[in-house]
């Protein structure tokens, strides 16, 4: 055995609510960071320790149950806490734990000692962490449980951290004398004589304040309650996603204003060019829709943290499953879904309080179909565009129904095929309401955020750049010749008009729209508009003049890219996508669109037939309620399924599922004789 | 010798208890990973089990047992048979 400088590592293991999370934190400060164990992709985090006389490494386990694992993961997880000498964690025999922290939930002595009597034949120095004595309602004898199970018992705050030096005092003992701290519980598990745990807990607990009803269960009366708990928890999410919205659009706004104006002073640094052009529109735009999104993930996940702490994510889906077990997921898919309507990104993360995986990739699989406020601004300018008012809100309406539908059949087809088996079974805790600890939540939402920001960042810049790469090049010179000897004369004649003549704002005009049109004329001839009208005949079916076809391409990486370039094609200069928000629903804005709505309206196709009509509308609005075109979300799901498999499956579903429902309603409607010109 | 499903000795499937009733397990149904996680969450021979509250769907149920509270399914709460306390 090599005297190799490895850090003494100390596992934190227990059930899920026994307050690990919160505990780490106190006992190593915030710096902790997710590690995958050795030879695996499954994640564990750990933080150091730093002591008077050295460092102690802790790992936070997953919260398990029981030493026999029921996934994969959990398999990982318990192959490693044997000591890598089975599993998958035995390519690096000899990196398990020198010691064990039980963490156990004072509040529920009989079921927690059951894992700590597990634990114990691990044959590993045993130490138990007893936290939540302030809430539990029994009183311990801390001293005679201890004296009980052998081993050290020390009772930690998990929330205001108290406890918690001792903890580490305790731990640093053990592991510097292994053999000293063997525990009766592991020589009563050799003998294997069966620990009488009921006996045990009755022997250390008395009942502190008998059979009131404790603060939880007056909260659960009303929060759970048979007529009103369902009306409660529709209330609260209506709330959450109205404060998504209100809460993110001033700082979308400030990002974009800057972006904008960091774009403008590039502009104004660097000639025109391809230069300019890459880091305006390639880089500053990739970064900007990028960072656009951090609002709304930061303020969702601040909110999921937020229930999950409390305790209220588990109520909800005590309230919901019902529902969500018809299509073979479970009450714990309904806070992912319901933050998907705002955006999948934070949704994609937040199914990690999905235990079952097969349900977990079943839920991922189908959280991009609700329509996110991103699809948004599309139905906004189509509606606005080519139906009348008194029929928009349920045009509106069936689109959202549609991405719900979808998901529910998809999910119910994925269920009895590739993700068959393993029943989403529900065996729930409620925990008991607690104030939610600000750093375990501040630590979440910056972790969700920063995984955000370098991993769907990366991927989103990459097709950005490439997009510009494609609306940029080939640009031939004649397209730039031809509109400069248009210009001259104009730009001649304002230069005889003195600086306030009537007839300059006239001019002006006329040369700004000469240049959105070269700007028109040179994305007409680009390599994207090239692509655009080769697989034009493919979404032909589907009513899609060429232009709109250009359109859905470039929204592949973030679909309301579809509206400024729909502005250019359609020449009616930028259009700033950040515009259309829900904001924009009202008149003055509405009136503000009419530009590119008008435009839409009159285009015609080759054959002078409207290259709009409200059939063709409703078709591309289903097209974009059902296709996957958001580079964001697939690298989301990227990350938590550690595979590309299952962003390609889904972009694949989505997108062939968004162009057969397409060509299903411009053919159906057609052959009803829906849809002329309105 | 043949077992009579839910006589009063092997007791009766916790699912088809009322809101409100005091119980006590017999025995846990089955040897399956679901047996054993339901062992593993307190349903030991002799635990007292109460059961809090239906869902307002009916489904799943909220007991209570060891002091802390588990929601369950009925289709696993079926597996947990239980007597009168």
């Amino acid at each position: 055995m090599s005297v190799s400088r490895r850090l003494a590592t100390v596992a934190l293991v227990g059930r899920q609510n026994a307050g690990k999370t919160s505990l780490l934190m106190h006992l190593t400060g915030s710096t902790q960071h997710p590690v995958n164990f050795p030879g695996s992709s499954v994640e564990r985090s750990e933080a150091v320790a730093k002591l008077a006389d050295g460092h102690l490494r802790i790992v936070d386990l997953p919260g398990i149950t029981s030493l026999e694992a029921l996934s994969p993961d959990e398999e990982v997880a318990l192959a490693w806490l044997h000591g890598g000498t089975s599993g998958a964690g035995a390519k690096e025999a000899g990196d398990g734990p020198d010691a064990i922290c039980a963490v156990v939930d004072a509040g529920k002595l009989g079921v927690e000692l059951d894992l700590v009597v597990q634990l114990a034949r691990l044959g590993k120095p045993i130490v138990v962490a007893l936290t939540k004595v302030d809430v539990a309602r029994v009183t311990i004898d801390v001293p005679a449980l201890a004296h009980e199970l052998g081993v050290t018992v020390v009772p930690v705050n998990a929330l205001s951290g108290e406890g918690a030096k001792a903890l580490l005092e305790r731990l640093v003992a053990v592991v510097a004398t292994p053999e000293g701290s063997r525990s009766a519980l592991e020589d009563a598990s050799q003998r294997s004589v069966p620990v009488d745990l009921d006996l045990l807990v009755r022997s250390v607990t008395t009942r502190s304040d008998g059979d009131r009803p404790s603060l939880t269960d007056r909260i659960d009366a009303v929060l759970l309650h048979r007529v009103f708990g369902l009306p409660i928890l529709a209330l609260l999410v209506f709330g959450i996603f109205q404060a998504l919205f209100v809460g993110a659009e001033p700082l979308m706004g400030l990002i974009e204003d800057g972006q904008g104006a960091l774009g403008s002073w590039i502009a104004g640094l660097v000639p025109e060019g391809a230069l300019q052009s890459f880091l305006v529109d390639g880089l500053v735009n990739g970064v900007g829709s990028v960072l656009v999104f951090l609002p709304q993930i930061i303020l969702l996940m601040l909110f999921v943290a937020l229930l999950e702490a409390s305790g209220y994510m588990a109520r909800a889906a005590f309230l919901l499953d019902r529902v969500l077990s018809k299509v073979g997921l479970s009450g714990r898919s309904f806070v992912p879904m319901v933050s998907s309507f705002a955006c999948a990104v934070p949704a994609v993360l937040a199914t990690r309080m999905i235990d079952n995986e097969r349900e977990r990739l079943a839920t991922i699989a189908v959280l991009p179909l609700m329509s996110c406020s991103a699809r948004l601004p599309v139905y906004v300018i189509l509606i606005g565009a080519f139906f009348p008012t008194s029929q928009a809100g349920l045009v509106l309406f069936s689109l959202y129904a549609l991405g719900i539908v979808v998901a529910a059949i998809v999910a119910w087809i994925l269920r009895r095929t590739r993700l068959r088996g393993s029943h989403a079974v529900l065996m729930m805790e409620l925990p008991v309401y607690q104030r939610p600890s600000v750093r375990v939540v501040k630590n979440q939402v910056w972790a969700a955020s920063r995984e955000f920001l370098v991993t769907a960042g990366t991927v989103i810049m990459a097709t950005a750049i490439l997009i510009w790469v494609l609306s940029y090049y080939p640009r031939p010179a004649a397209i730039h010749e031809a509109h400069n000897a248009l210009r001259a004369p104009i730009s001649a004649a304002i230069e005889k008009l003195g600086p306030d003549a009537p007839e300059r704002a006239a001019l002006e005009a006329r040369a700004g729209e000469l240049d959105t049109r070269e700007r028109a004329a040179y994305l007409e001839q680009s390599f994207l508009a090239e692509a655009g009208k080769a697989i034009q005949p493919v979404f032909a079916p589907a009513g899609f003049d060429w232009r709109t076809t250009v359109g859905v391409l470039a929204a592949f990486p973030a679909r309301e890219l579809v509206i400024p370039t729909l502005g250019i094609l359609y020449s009616v200069g930028d259009v700033d996508p950040g515009e259309f928000d829900i904001a924009s629903l009202d008149a003055a804005e509405a009136h503000r669109e009419e530009g590119l709505a008008g435009r839409l309206r009159a285009a015609k196709k080759d054959d002078g037939s409207p290259a709009w009509t409200s059939l063709s509308a409703l078709s591309v609005m289903v097209f974009f309620a059902l296709c996957s075109q958001c580079m964001a979300t697939l690298g989301a799901i990227k990350r938590e399924t550690r595979s590309w498999r299952w962003p390609l499956f889904v972009f694949s579903y989505m997108t062939g599922l968004a162009w057969v429902m397409a060509v299903l309603v411009y053919q159906i409607g057609s052959a009803l004789g829906l849809g002329g010109a309105s | 010798m043949f077992e009579i499903p839910h006589d009063a000795a092997a007791g009766t499937p916790l699912d088809r208890e009322r809101a409100g009733a005091s119980l006590r397990v017999v025995s846990v149904q089955g040897d399956d990973a679901i047996a054993r996680r339901l062992v593993d969450l307190g349903f030991r021979p002799n635990t007292e089990v109460r059961v809090e509250r239906l869902a307002p769907l009916g489904d799943p149920i909220q007991f209570r047992l060891h002091g802390y509270r588990l929601a369950l399914r009925r289709s696993e709460a079926r597996r947990v048979l239980v007597t009168a306390r």
